[in-house]
């Protein structure tokens, strides 16, 4: 210990400590302290001056370690290992004392917040003096990634990728790629048809040379990290090669199950061999294994018999396909809010009550009426239309705290789409507030209001029935006139919120990345890494990560493709050296730090604990388990600690 | 009472480095005033705090030892916090068992944006530990 | 009822076949009539084995020591070892799996029943028996006899049992590969962490000023953890004298261990040793008794290692002992584990 120099740089930070700390005393004291051989004090360390001082005095007294009793080590952790390394020892030597954020800017009695300020200082020595010279570590790249789900989100960051150079796995967990934009009838503000936006984007990728697209299939293991993940990828039997398939259509004709058809909410129904749409991608058939009489034993086979290209195999099995990727994509999007849970409006039991995109197949050309709006039950055009906004949003009491973002302007475009398919009909929208915040936006609703001749309520509905007469009950009041109003409406539209989808839980158990209170995929910082996820190299898109329309999805896409084309750029990705480390001879193979650790990063090899030095991001769990001390976290172990808790009260 | 009057207590106070850290450290940009009793440690994680670390701190003459980390759900190792839970929880209810004053031990969540909280949870530890005065049952005595 | 005649014949019978290499078991005693761990190798040993109310040790401890010895030796252990195992050993066995001290291979557990009985206090039949030394004693359901030089004696077994056999909710050895006896698990003849529940009813003061007398008389002789099964570990974290040196050991390592505890055997070391040791046995304690029993001060260990079993069965729905399988308690979480004291 006697040969350590470690050297004391304490920034007067202008005023900023100096005002509080008796900045000369700490560094004065610091002096005093065994391991330390150099020590001085500075208005602005992190200026230009202040940093050749402190590469300087390594230099000129052999300094072999530093630290920095300055700003927060957020701020300049960085700047000062940096100059470590440029005066020729490792970064990883200096440490910084937190003695502005966490000292002079907290307190006001300047001979308490100097004691502390050398206590925080002292702490840091006695840890800096057992510090290890560490080399980051050299990880090498996969030039691969692999997105998750083939919404719009997760088709515009695979493109933008592949585009960009990169090999790219797209794996969409239903028969088709679309998501849920392809169900949309018309997007505001343009009122374009989304179909015809999306589709020439779903050729591209289904053409792309650079695009593997894995269709029916699901993640369903994750190991591995940033810059080298291992993906495994189960591939369900879709029963027909689509290479083979002509799409003839004769399988369906023959095909005696039928079943509620998901692409139209169940607005339709479709057989157990099924295209999912005309336009689907892959263009080709699917043979759903559920709603097939059987294929073990063969119960029908009528499919195959009829199918003249061949196309039908009943002997396909799962499949289990491993993707080695440098990154990984998540855009597994959102489900809407159950109509079952909001009971005050009928719990989903009340005919001609429907959520939004099952009105959007209404409206679609392509959807279960043609593009006629005709209510459900009896297939007559509505001529009074109620939209309720915020069901299940913003309400925290009962169902979501937050607001769904989209569903103002989805209702205004619903109430415009009605007007424009039944010009005689009565559109009525009940709202808490208008939020229109977009380019385009707020014009767009006052079409609706204005152009349209929507009217709109302000105000909660209580609660809605059916009556004999085939109506729909709407009770609700008029906060603005103070009136009770009630609509015999012919058929509701309920603006449901947004929630995760079942594909985003189960992407973020997979993946093990967190998840927000609602649900939704945690972003690394709500402002500064909005895609990125915690963990390096997984990075979000779409409304997995939260409430937000095509545009914003679109930009979130691009910008974690971005992401991903910039991280992919290095040859070689560096990871922290503070990773845990086993003391063999201590190790007695007990396996707790094994079931401990987040990142199974830990797995036993003759009968001792073994580090995966990639994966470990040192949070120190294993060690803190470990009964034995046999693992720690280099620069910060335990006899580090214990002697930073002896400095902590040493007056 | 002279005495009482000039005691300060000494709080050990281990900060996970993702969230309570930086929720000191904001507390320091809004220049939120906390008493200066307690001396931060800034570890990786709550879960990397061993119960060791929380006896040795009272064996070394602490008067209090608050270990904070980020709320449940929010940890940046996502799952440290749920262990230091759990293993904290165990040291609590021993330390108490023995008779050692509750107020001596603290766990706190205390998030990156929770400045005032931290300043908060600070303030009020010192608040509870001043009537206890200093902590005599397991600091050693060295000659 | 067991017949010793059971265990004697199962271990020859193993002997015989060379499916165990040895067995562990107990034999009569040489210090009055305490029967002593023993180890027999040849199937005519089997017939000195022992079952009676002094067979209150934990053999598990045994098992741990032949794993070491296997170690040392650098050899694999070939055949299995059989061990004779009460409830209370078979769960500490349960633990040792738990942590691949050995693999359920090396282990041929002849398990027996406690049934409604369970293991002599002796320090409870000392009082009992006034200054008399007994010779001989067994156990018959509500009754216990023994023999001393003034004739046969009977008293209530309630008196004498050890305390952990009175509350012990599993005299069954649930984990065997063979087992005699009746299946008695869930039978308590006294609530369990009765004595818990009194010591805990009273003021913090009272308790600390309990407490610090305990920790006050503490030798540290290490007894206690040299008894326990748990304390497998060649170096301890709070033996500051004991080290374990290895050919990768650094010379940091060696120059600066971490002095958790201090040699000196004061009140706060003391405390720092047996709080660490009650925490390092959370959710591996298994309650039998043996560090309590040879404590030559007398420090009721127990009430610390209960506090702790308590805890993880109520706070976090652990049993210790319960399955090989299962994580350990502290490595381990529950979405919903208690968290309302943390601020």
């Amino acid at each position: 210990m006697s040969e350590k120099r470690t050297g004391v740089f304490v920034c007067h930070c202008g005023n900023n400590i100096a005002a509080t700390v008796d900045v000369k005393k700490v560094a004065e004291t610091m002096a005093q302290e065994g391991t330390v051989a150099y020590s001085q004090d500075y208005v602005y360390m992190c200026s230009d001056p202040g940093q050749n001082a402190v590469i300087q005095a390594i230099k000129d007294n052999q300094l072999d370690s530093v630290v920095v009793s300055c700003c927060s080590p957020s701020l300049h952790e960085k700047t000062f290992r940096d100059n470590a390394e440029r005066a020729g020892i490792s970064g990883f030597t200096c440490e910084i004392a937190n003695i502005r954020e966490q000292c002079a800017w907290v307190h006001k009695n300047r001979d308490e917040a100097t004691a502390k300020a050398i206590k925080i200082s002292r702490s840091a020595i006695r840890r800096v003096a057992r510090n290890k010279s560490l080399e980051p570590i050299a990880v090498p790249v996969v030039r691969k990634v692999m997105v998750i789900g083939g919404g719009i989100a997760g088709i515009q960051a695979a493109l933008d990728m592949a585009n960009g150079g990169l090999e790219v796995v797209l794996v969409e967990k239903l028969a088709t790629i679309g998501g849920h934009m392809l169900q949309l009838s018309e997007t505001f503000p343009t009122l374009d048809c989304s179909q015809c936006i999306l589709s020439p984007k779903m050729v591209e990728v289904s053409r792309h040379p650079k695009i593997k697209l894995m269709t029916y299939s699901e993640v369903k293991e994750v190991s591995g990290s940033v810059g080298n993940f291992q993906v495994k990828i189960l591939k369900k039997p879709t029963y027909v090669d689509p290479e083979a398939c002509k799409l003839c259509d004769e399988c369906t004709v023959v095909c005696p199950q039928v079943v509620p058809n998901e692409h139209d909410l169940g607005l339709t129904a479709r057989r157990a061999i099924y295209i999912p749409f005309a336009q689907a991608i892959p263009a080709s058939y699917t043979l759903d294994e559920d709603a097939c009489l059987g294929l073990n034993p063969i119960r029908c086979g009528k499919c195959k018999d009829v199918c003249e290209a061949g196309a039908i195999n009943y002997d396909m099995r799962p499949e289990t396909v491993t993707e080695n990727v440098g990154a990984i994509v998540v855009a597994t999007g959102f489900d809407l809010y159950p109509q079952e849970k909001i009971l005050e409006y009928g719990a989903g039991n009340v005919e001609d009550v429907l959520d939004g995109l099952q009105f959007e197949r209404l409206c679609s050309a392509s959807g279960a009426t043609k593009g006629h709006v005709l209510r459900p039950s009896d297939r007559k055009e509505p001529k009074e239309v109620v939209f309720i906004q915020c069901v299940g949003s913003r309400d925290p009491a009962q169902h979501c705290a937050y607001c769904s973002k989209i569903c103002c302007m989805y209702t205004a475009k619903h109430a415009r789409l009605y007007k424009h398919h039944v010009p005689d009909g009565k559109a009525y929208v009940f709202y808490i507030d208008i939020r229109s915040g977009g380019k385009n936006y707020e014009e767009f609703v006052q079409r609706a209001m204005e152009d349209d001749e929507t009217m709109y309520l302000r105000g909660r509905v209580s609660k809605l029935h059916r009556t004999k007469d085939g109506k729909v009950r709407v009770m609700g009041t008029d906060t603005l006139t103070g009136m009770n109003v009630e609509i015999d409406a012919d058929m509701v539209v309920l603006a449901l919120a947004m929630q995760p989808s079942k594909g985003t839980e189960e992407a973020a158990r997979v993946l093990k990345i967190g998840r927000d209170k609602d649900g939704f995929l945690a972003e690394a910082h709500p402002k500064l890494k909005p895609v990125e996820s915690v963990t390096g190299g997984i990075y979000l898109a779409g409304c997995a990560q939260g409430p937000k329309d095509i545009p914003e999805t679109v930009s979130q896409a691009s910008a974690a493709a971005a992401k991903v084309l910039g991280l992919l750029s290095q040859a070689t990705l560096s990871h922290t050296p503070t990773v845990a480390r086993v003391r063999n001879s201590h190790c007695t193979g007990c396996e707790m730090c094994v079931t401990a650790c987040p990142y199974d990063a830990i797995r036993l090899e003759n009968g001792k604990a073994v580090v995966n030095e990639v994966l470990c991001e040192g949070c120190g769990s294993c060690s803190a388990t470990c009964l034995r001390a046999a693992i720690e976290v280099r620069n910060t172990s335990p006899l580090q600690v214990n002697e930073m808790i002896e400095a902590v009260l040493s007056f | 009472m002279s005495e009482q009057q000039k005691y300060e207590p000494k709080i050990v106070a281990f900060l996970c480095k993702w969230c309570s850290s930086a929720g000191s450290d904001l507390a320091g940009v809004s220049r939120i005033q906390y008493p200066a009793n307690a001396t931060p440690i800034t570890v990786p994680c709550s879960g990397s705090v061993s119960p060791m670390y929380i006896l040795s701190a009272l064996k070394k003459g602490a008067d209090g030892v608050l270990v904070s980390g980020c709320h449940i759900g929010d940890c940046h190792y996502m799952e440290g916090n749920f262990l230091a839970r759990r293993k904290l929880h165990l040291v609590k209810e021993l330390l108490q068992f023995c008779g050692v004053e509750e107020n001596r031990f603290r766990m706190s969540w205390v998030s990156a944006a929770e400045g005032a909280k931290f300043a908060e949870v600070v303030k009020e530890f010192v608040e509870d530990l001043r009537p206890l005065g200093p902590q005599e049952k397991l600091k050693a005595k060295r000659a | 009822m067991i017949n010793v005649q059971d265990i004697r014949d199962t271990a020859r019978d193993l002997l015989a076949k060379g499916e165990v290499r040895a067995v562990i078991g107990w034999r009569a005693g040489s210090r009055g009539m305490a029967a002593e761990p023993c180890v027999i190798t040849k199937p005519e040993e089997a017939d000195s084995l022992v079952w009676d109310p002094t067979c209150y040790h934990n053999l598990a401890l045994n098992l741990v020591n032949d794993r070491k010895e296997l170690r040392h030796a650098k050899q694999s252990p070939g055949a299995p070892i059989g061990i004779v195992a009460k409830g209370c050993d078979a769960r500490a066995i349960v633990v040792l799996l738990q942590e691949n001290y050995f693999k359920r291979e090396d282990v041929y557990i002849i398990g027996v029943s406690c049934e409604n009985s369970g293991v002599l206090d002796e320090k409870k039949l000392a009082t009992q028996l006034k200054g008399f030394a007994p010779t001989a004693a067994a156990f018959a359901g509500d009754d216990f006899s023994v023999t001393t030089a003034k004739g046969e004696n009977k008293i209530a077994a309630r008196e004498v049992m050890a305390d952990r056999c009175l509350e012990c909710r599993t005299p069954f050895p649930k984990e065997n590969n063979t087992a005699l006896g009746e299946d008695k698990t869930g039978r308590d003849i006294e609530p369990q962490f009765a004595a818990l529940q009194r010591f805990e009813a009273q003021d913090e003061a009272a308790r600390w000023d309990f407490w610090q007398r305990q920790f006050d008389r503490c030798i540290r002789c290490f007894a206690c953890r040299s008894v326990c099964p748990m304390c497998f570990c060649d170096e301890c974290v709070v033996d500051s004298i004991e080290m374990k040196i290895a050919p990768e050991t650094t010379a940091e390592e060696k120059a600066n261990r971490i002095r958790w505890v201090e040699r000196s055997a004061t009140r706060a070391e003391n405390a720092t040793y047996h709080m660490t040791r009650a925490l390092h046995l959370a959710g591996r304690c298994v309650d039998c008794g043996e560090c309590e029993r040879v404590c030559p001060v007398n420090i009721p260990l127990r009430l610390l290692n209960n506090k702790m079993e308590r805890e993880a069965r109520e706070a976090f729905g652990f049993e210790p002992g319960a399955s090989i399988g299962g994580p350990s308690l502290v490595a381990s979480f529950r979405d919903d584990d208690p968290g309302e004291f943390i601020r």
